[in-house]
């Protein structure tokens, strides 16, 4: 569970425990599997395997039912291995249990054995009890649990073989090839349990066979009792679940468990104690780690930038941790879903003796631990790479922190029963890939690091450049050439205080109804055709009604210049809307200057898409830039899809405006201030709004008077006077520019800032106009009366698939052979008209016919006889076909 | 190989005789036959889909770890806001809960969310266990709405206490448990709720646009990028409209009842069927204007996608399809779609389907197409072999069993990340269909 929030598990770093069980089956040769559970258990977990290994995954299942929950589901999982071996043939089955059949408390072996007594020629098939209860740990145990059933389960030949019994966890299908090779190379005899190399990674051969061909046989399997040794490579599964310890107390057989070989001194260890066995090491895997060994040189300083968060199965980051400590990369924040013994205990000396290097502090090691979890850890020890599963993407995407995946489950990209990390090179590739992750993500980002760091602070300090438009001195790429922005800024009503206020027009489009904030003042309402103030409008237009409107206004008022944004609500909070619209006016017209007006939350996010659109000039509405200030005068804000309240709120908005507004006025966008002046709350704040904005780059600001709006929190706010308005203004004239004639439009104004002509293009208006001229074509239309009234017998409304006798229900349609025309759906229960009619069996057909009494036929997959005389008594018409809807009806209607 | 076909499952099969009209009866609508290896799912997972796309909703999962598991944010509904319902939320019970009872430890997770994360709505999803262990999530449900003043809203869904369409139900009658009350229940009607739509890759935008187009505006979408507050309105729309019968026609029923608002059912796959169901919907509830601009708006879509089409058609020439869906709506659409691409369907199964729908299925398919009900990996395997299947359209389950037989494969469930419905979804549909029939990889196999 993760720390933040302790009594549930968030975003799970782990699966069940029968698919582990499953997946270790499927290293065994002619092997299938069935679940003894609901149908449901095997489905998903045949579809999360399926997804991750692209291979067919059969898994059967005893398909319990209700019946079988009170009373037992013997004879469930009984026809369910019957019907198992009639499909499929195998020699070897494995019943996992699930948790509703451990909890219910069934006893698989003595079903087993049942079915053995009932089933004599089945007895050459080897069934195996394997008890995987979900509650009872991940997928990690479930794959030994399955193994410690078959090595229980199987009759041991203990004569002496001279092999050695090779066991491994869930390592993948490449690296288990991988181990197969390297065994051969050095010339030992084995046994490898489970061997999953081929049925989870087969070929596309010529014939397909749905009974897996590869894996270990229980022949095989047999002879492990009469090994000479056991290597188990995993250290984390607990004695009582190890096949190697139960070999050793059955069979006498020593044994080690070694560390997954990942990383040089794990591999080294395997193939030493493979050379002690008698092992010989060829030359080529000697050249093999000569080459590891030199590539972590090469890479040691990048390796060194590492703090890497590592989740998973155990025994799988612990191999990881390994590679990562060895290479100089600090393991940092380590999890894994498991409740897992000695996790902290073995794994944090190693961690802390690599993060000692580098004086790092803060290592985070957990067991039983979800993504949420994770997340809190990485953040907490400033993880900048991810070694794990594709969950953990989420957390990747959130923090921005890049992701390699290795691991169960990876299914939102190819390959992950290919992937390599066990041997001196798989280990390399595993190595390659963090290094490069680090490369890249530096040589991505260092130029804008050491600019921020080093070059802004210098800029910072000098005094700003009267415009923030021409100075700042940093050069970056922008849309318009300054001088074009310099002509657009005096053609723009709202941005110059000369003569271009009454000469150029501009129009509002009202495109992003919704807000992300919600101001004390504001209450937007869309109906209101004769206020005028911002947030209101009569109508909400999508981007392609803005489009249309544009090229209205546009030929009847040549003088507009701009089209602006302007709510009702908050550009940004609508922005597909509004950059789709932006798009669309610009292709119509490259020339016209587009203008935007926000409350800036959101500008971190889109501040650059915005300069992209060619948006060149940004009101943005800073009341305050103290969050204390803040919080009474915005109620709340919505960011992230997380809602915020008092300082919070404020200081979340206060921080994304500032940001912003550095960024745009950074890329040459002229940037103005709103600042509503609010008597009592920021009059005297105002001034210093003023000048920290100054100092970020806007090039004017905008002191506003509050229009009290009735329903509003501000409603009863005391008036801010003219006078004092323009006192306000002048004080901070000082300062900066300040706008003098601001009309505090509507967000669908239109015109020249004097003269609103919005009324004339609403919508309503336009359509009028369009439909005079279809008047005439609709009147013709009307004149077509359609004649026939038919009834469909259909349940799904689009094609006819109900007998008329079992029909529920009619769709009813008009039509007169040409065209079609929906009028209803009638439900045949409400037409029973009296208790004499109702409810009796045989009067149902007199509902049916009651509930289409009007129609002149009725369409319907089949009739029989007797309806068909009573409707032909009643003049209506019966029609049977499987045609689709329109297409029977009009057939019907031009042959009436 | 030999057939493996099961005893127990020969009359669930049906192969087309020419001059039958669907006269034989499938046998479906049961259990599944234990150890056949259905592609079927269970009660949980029919009221995790249909419930899950409400975005801003805590979905707990009480039970052991594997149902929250395999349902985490595996399917592609989007959002327009919050993202919460992407989120696994889990008690997570251990081996002590077995034995002892969960039903604490939902309270304490229950208590901690409504206090931390002030929740507002909460489903809990009750799985196989948590009935056989004792704990009434009912009353712990109850306790918690009237201790926080929220809603808790219980979904027992026990897997092996039906199928997934029991499933379905649960999540619809916790929807009316939801909006049963709702304020806007006495507003006047107007609009349309679309019901049965899960938002996949944004497909109930692209219906919402269509309507917009010619005036109509939508209340309320259940569930497909829903949120608590628009759902409370659902009950103020004019008239439902549903999408995939087989999850919300129940809804549309008691909706019916309740609120006296009436439905009818649409589909949105395909040409035809897209243009038929917005002319539906403009006939019911528009104005003469409208349905004169829905009818000229349908006219220009359909030409353009037959035009679209239409060079496609050759690349299609002499294909045979296998479809393998959940339910028989999506497959007799899947037959029609083919038929407009030219494809002849020569295998079609469906995990949940009716007897109508086999009935409907059988007259639209050609003499000797096989008709499978609930069926398993190797009947599809022999059946597609033996049909000569050139692809098949199904869930992920199945993909990798028809690669290994050559067979190109179109994903028809719910996690694709493109729309397959209206009309960008033909489109899209005829794109995958094509690209994955005419890829070139096939070419590489022995013998072609």
């Amino acid at each position: 569970m993760g720390m933040n929030v302790t009594e549930l598990n968030v975003n799970p770093c782990k699966c069940c425990t029968p698919l582990g069980a499953v997946t270790a089956l499927y290293g065994i040769k002619k092997c299938m599997s069935i679940l003894h559970g609901s149908q449901g258990c095997s489905t998903y977990i045949r579809r999360h395997m399926a997804t991750h290994y692209n291979e067919p995954i059969d898994i059967a299942s005893s398909s319990m039912t209700e019946q079988g929950t009170v009373f037992g589901g013997e004879q469930n999982l009984i026809k369910g291995l019957e019907n198992l071996i009639q499909q499929y043939h195998p020699e070897v089955i494995g019943v996992a249990t699930t948790c509703l059949a451990e909890t219910i408390g069934e006893d698989i072996s003595g079903i087993i054995d049942h079915f053995y007594q009932s089933h004599e020629m089945c007895r050459n098939v080897k069934i195996i009890p394997i008890s995987s209860p979900s509650y009872a740990g991940t997928q990690f145990e479930g794959f030994f649990r399955a193994l410690y059933g078959i090595v229980t389960h199987v009759e041991m030949d203990t004569a002496p073989n001279g092999k050695i019994n090779i066991i491994t966890g869930p390592i993948t299908p490449a690296d288990t090839r991988w181990l197969k090779i390297l065994l051969d190379a050095m010339k030992i005899q084995y046994i490898l349990l489970p061997d999953v190399s081929e049925n989870l990674d087969g070929g596309h051969g010529i014939q397909y066979d749905r009974l897996p061909q590869g894996g270990t046989s229980v022949d095989d399997i047999a002879h492990m009792g009469g090994a000479r040794y056991t290597i188990e490579l995993g250290t984390f599964v607990g004695e009582e679940w190890s096949p190697a310890v139960y070999l050793q107390q059955q069979f006498g057989i020593p044994y080690s468990r070694l560390d997954v070989p990942c990383g040089l001194q794990a591999v080294d260890s395997l193939l030493n104690k493979l050379r002690e066995l008698g092992g010989t090491i060829p030359t080529s895997i000697q050249k093999e780690r000569e080459r590891f060994l030199d590539a972590m040189i090469d890479s040691h300083k990048y390796s060194a930038l590492g703090r890497a968060a590592i989740f998973g199965e155990p025994d799988f980051v612990k191999g990881v941790v390994n590679l990562c400590c060895e290479n100089g990369i600090i393991p940092t924040a380590v999890i894994t879903g498991s409740v897992c013994k000695g996790f902290e205990e073995q794994l944090r000396p190693l961690a802390e003796k690599a993060a000692g290097v580098q004086f790092v502090e803060n290592i985070q090691i957990k067991s039983d631990m979800d993504f949420a979890g994770l997340e809190e850890c990485m953040v907490k020890t400033h993880a900048n790479i991810m070694i794990g599963n594709s969950d953990g993407r989420r957390v990747s995407r959130k923090l921005t922190v890049p992701l390699i995946r290795f691991g169960f489950p990876i299914h939102d990209i190819v390959g992950g029963q290919r992937l390599r990390m066990l041997g001196y090179e798989g280990s390399l590739v595993l190595l390659d890939r963090i290094v490069n992750t680090l490369l890249l993500q530096r040589n991505k980002s260092f130029r804008q690091d050491m600019y921020d760091a080093y070059y802004l602070p210098l800029v910072q300090n000098e005094p700003a450049v009267e415009s923030a438009a021409a100075g700042k001195g940093m050069k970056v790429a922008v849309s318009y050439a300054e001088k074009d922005i310099k002509k657009r800024t005096q053609e723009h009503p709202c941005f110059t205080c000369g003569s271009g206020k009454q000469k150029y027009a501009r129009m509002h489009l009202p495109v992003a109804p919704k807000c992300n904030i919600q101001c004390n003042y504001c209450l937007r309402n869309y109906d209101c055709p004769n206020e005028s103030r911002p947030g209101v409008t009569t109508e909400i237009l999508t981007p392609e009604e803005c489009l249309n409107k544009f090229k209205q206004v546009k030929k009847m008022m040549p003088n507009l210049t701009v089209v602006g944004i302007a709510g009702p609500g908050d550009a940004l909070a609508n922005f597909e809307e509004v950059s789709k619209a932006v798009m669309l006016i610009r292709q119509e017209d490259p020339t016209i200057t587009f203008c935007l007006s926000t409350n800036g939350l959101m500008l971190p996010v889109y501040a650059q898409r915005l300069i992209d659109l060619g948006v060149t000039h940004v009101t943005l509405t800073i009341n305050a830039v103290d969050p204390k200030i803040g919080a009474q005068i915005y109620d709340h804000v919505t960011y992230m899809g997380v809602t915020y309240t008092g300082e919070s709120a404020a200081g979340i908005l206060l921080g994304n405006q500032l940001s912003g507004l550095t960024y745009l006025a950074e890329h040459h966008i002229v940037c103005k201030v709103n600042i509503v002046m609010l008597k009592g709350i920021n009059e005297h704040h105002i001034e210093t709004v003023v000048k920290k904005v100054k100092e970020l780059g806007a090039q004017i600001t905008n002191i506003m008077q509050l229009i009290p709006v009735k329903g509003s929190a501000f409603e009863q706010l005391p008036l801010v006077s003219n006078f004092e308005i323009m006192e306000m203004r002048k004080t901070c004239g000082v300062y900066l520019e300040q706008m003098m004639h601001c009309r505090q439009c509507r967000a669908d104004a239109i015109g020249t800032l004097d003269n609103d002509v919005s009324i004339l293009y609403r919508k309503e208006v336009l359509a009028a106009q369009q439909k005079a001229s279809e008047a005439g074509e609709v009147q013709k239309h009307k004149n077509t009366c359609l004649k026939k009234r038919l009834a469909v017998a259909t349940k799904n409304g689009m094609w006819i698939d109900q007998h008329f006798g079992q029909a529920k229900e009619f769709y009813i349609y008009e039509s007169d052979g040409t065209e079609i025309r929906f009028v209803e759906r009638r439900n045949v229960n409400k037409y029973c008209y009296g208790k004499e009619n109702c409810g009796e069996k045989t009067d149902r057909m007199t509902r049916i016919i009651d509930t289409i009494h009007d129609c002149d036929a009725v369409l319907s997959l089949r009739i029989g006889n007797a309806p068909l005389t009573e409707l032909q008594s009643k003049g209506i018409m019966a029609i049977a076909t499987y045609d689709d809807i329109e297409h029977a009806v009009k057939k019907a209607a031009a042959g009436l | 190989m030999d057939s493996g076909v099961l005893q127990e499952r020969a009359d669930s099969i049906i192969i087309k005789r020419s001059g039958d009209h669907g006269c034989r009866q499938m046998d479906c609508e049961k259990a599944s036959v234990a150890g056949s290896v259905s592609q079927r799912a269970c009660v949980y997972c029919g009221a995790r889909v249909v419930l899950n796309p409400i975005t801003d909703a805590y979905h707990i999962i009480h039970g052991p770890i594997g149902c929250a598991s395999y349902t985490w944010d595996i399917r592609g509904s989007l959002t327009s806001d919050s993202d919460l319902f992407r989120q696994s939320y889990s008690t997570d019970l251990r081996e002590k809960d077995i034995i002892f009872g969960g039903a604490e430890k939902l309270k304490r997770a229950i208590d901690e969310i409504a206090i931390t994360k002030q929740a507002k709505l909460i489903f809990v999803y009750a799985t196989c266990i948590v009935g056989v262990i004792g704990d009434d999530i009912e009353a712990v449900c109850r306790e918690a709405e009237e201790k926080h003043g929220i809603r808790v809203i219980p979904v027992k869904a026990p897997g092996f206490s039906g199928t997934k369409s029991q499933g379905y139900k649960l999540a619809c009658d916790a929807i009316m448990n939801l909006i049963g009350n709702s304020p806007y229940k006495d507003i006047k009607k107007q609009g349309v709720n679309i019901l049965g739509d899960f938002n996949l890759a944004g497909e109930i935008w692209l219906i919402k646009k269509y309507l917009k187009k010619i005036g109509i505006p939508v209340v309320s979408t259940i569930t497909g990028d829903s949120s608590y507050a628009s759902l409370m309105k659902a009950p103020s729309a004019a008239l439902n409209v549903v999408q995939c019968a087989g999850s919300s026609v129940y809804l549309a029923k008691q909706m019916e009842e309740t609120f006296g608002i009436p439905y009818f059912r649409v589909s949105f796959f395909g040409v035809e069927d897209t243009s038929q169901s917005i002319m539906h919907v403009a006939e019911a509830i528009g104005s003469e204007a409208t349905i004169q601009q829905a009818r000229v708006f349908t006219e220009s879509e359909r030409e353009k996608s037959l035009l679209f089409l239409k060079r496609y058609l050759p690349h299609f020439e002499g294909k045979k399809a296998a479809i393998y869906v959940g339910g028989g709506f999506k497959a007799i659409s899947l037959i029609r779609q083919f038929r407009e691409m030219g494809i002849d369907t020569v295998v079609v199964g469906t995990q949940t389907g009716k007897k109508e729908d086999y009935e409907v299925i059988e007259n639209l398919v050609k003499p000797n197409t096989v008709i499978l009900d609930d069926t398993n990996p190797a009947e599809l395997e022999m059946f597609m072999r033996k049909m000569h299947a050139d692809i098949l359209v199904g869930g992920v389950k199945e993909r990798p069993l028809a690669y290994k037989l050559g067979i190109a494969f179109c994903d028809h469930n719910h996690e694709r990340k493109h729309a397959l419905g209206g009309y960008e979804g033909v489109v899209n549909f005829t794109r995958e269909v094509n690209l994955s029939l005419n890829s070139p990889v096939w070419n590489c196999l022995a013998g072609r």
